[in-house]
């Protein structure tokens, strides 16, 4: 049987434009599914996150993948080494900069 | 598990965590989301952003894969980049806990606790991290049917980038309930949750631990932040008299005065039995830090309890 764990990795986390979950270290697993949340969006705010690999979880590179949303998103990834984070902006509707609270969940399975 | 002879267990072995088999049951220490809108049952202090628990192969940049002591992967619980002074509540995300959730079975007389442990502080800059390291730390929450109780001790590495590296175990506070959650609504009784509650003070001591005498004790940091040495921890417990019996760590036993116990508070409700050993650490500076956890052994011998 597959070994199956979510991490709640970030629980309401207030975020001031920037935004960098924490490293991750998930090299036992073979699949990840990233849920976003965003709680309480001012009208046409959004947050906009790529997927990062790392070798070390310290120096971080673009996966490909990418999330926008306002509310709920998801993103699955594969073939991710050994560290996987969140790394963008939160943008308001004017397209400025925004502060958001996000929660993150990372489920993995492998 | 095959237990290596790091390990001195008790008769009856509960549990035999070897991380190459998953998390085994320990996950992040949160709050109860019992308030509406599922918000955190009291919010006395930030309980909600420690850092996030995880199995870790123990990769690094430079060294590449440590593993584990028996193996590929442990149990790594880490903080964010986040302190406050050593005499504040604990900032928001600066410490990392992980709990396992058990019950007392009958008959049971002593507990005991074992780790193979390694702290880190996260390899984000040149130098050595040593005193990036605040504290870490275990103990386990109790209750029979008279008292809620959590002894467990908790080594203080550094405070405000000074090496102190002493041990202290938990021991009963005379602060009132108010007091001990920092003036809040005193919803927790005093002594328990020590590892976060509690009046603290700028050497590193809180209103419910103890130094142990002779406590003192240069762990093997090492001379880099990539490079672990996995040390043995052991905590033996009365569960007839609630007193601490004896703590090894590393090659030494260090020794309780005579009778000591943790705070004795009063029973909650709905958690009479429990067996939660928990493990956590704390950031001294705005640094990831990292406790390292492979494996884990929970035993006990028979006899009548309390």
């Amino acid at each position: 049987m597959k070994t199956f764990y979510t991490s709640v990795i970030e629980l309401r986390q207030e975020f001031d434009d920037a935004i960098e979950t924490h490293p991750y270290e998930c090299g036992w697993a073979d699949e990840a599914l990233f849920f976003v949340e965003v709680h309480d969006a001012e009208p046409g705010e959004t947050v906009s996150l790529r997927v990062q690999l790392s070798p070390d979880g310290i120096r971080w590179l673009d996966e490909g993948t990418e999330i926008r949303t306002g509310s709920s998103a998801f993103a699955r990834v594969t073939r991710f080494g050994g560290f996987l984070r969140l790394a963008g902006n939160a943008i308001a509707a004017d397209g400025g900069p925004a502060r958001v609270t996000v929660s993150v969940r990372l489920a993995l399975k492998g | 598990m095959h237990v290596s002879g790091f390990f001195d267990p008790l008769p009856r072995v509960l549990v035999a965590d070897d991380f190459d088999r998953g998390m085994s049951g320990w996950l992040d220490l949160r709050p109860n989301f019992v308030a509406p809108g599922f918000r955190e049952h009291s919010d006395d202090i930030d309980l909600i952003h420690w850092g996030p628990t995880m199995l870790s192969s123990a990769t690094f940049a430079f060294g590449g894969t440590h593993g584990s002591a028996q193996g590929t992967y442990s149990l790594k619980i880490s903080s964010r980049a986040a302190a406050a002074a050593a005499d504040l509540p604990p900032a928001p995300g600066s410490m990392g806990l992980a709990i396992k959730r058990l019950a007392v079975p009958p008959g049971l007389r002593r507990l005991r606790i074992e780790a193979l442990f390694a702290y880190k502080a996260e390899q984000d800059r040149p130098g050595l991290g040593v005193d990036d390291v605040r504290a870490f730390g275990m103990f386990v929450d109790l209750q029979d049917a008279e008292h809620r109780y959590m002894p467990g001790v908790r080594y203080v590495n550094a405070i405000a980038g000074e090496p102190v590296r002493a041990w202290q175990f938990y021991s009963p506070t005379a602060d009132t309930d108010d007091e001990w959650s920092y003036g809040a609504d005193g919803w927790h009784k005093a002594g328990i949750d020590p590892q976060w509650f509690g009046r603290r003070k700028a050497d590193g001591s809180t209103s419910a631990t103890t130094w142990f005498d002779g406590g003192g004790q240069h762990l093997i940091y090492n001379e880099s932040d990539d490079k672990l040495n996995w040390t043995p921890l052991s905590l033996t417990l009365d569960l007839r008299t609630r007193r601490y019996e004896e703590f090894r760590v590393g090659g030494r036993t260090l020794r309780f005065p005579d009778g000591a116990h943790p705070t004795l508070a009063p029973a909650y409700n709905d958690i009479e039995g429990l067996l939660n050993p928990v493990f956590f650490v704390e950031a001294d500076t705005d640094r990831r830090v990292s406790l390292f956890l492979d494996s884990v052994v929970i035993s006990a011998d028979a006899g009548e309890a309390a």
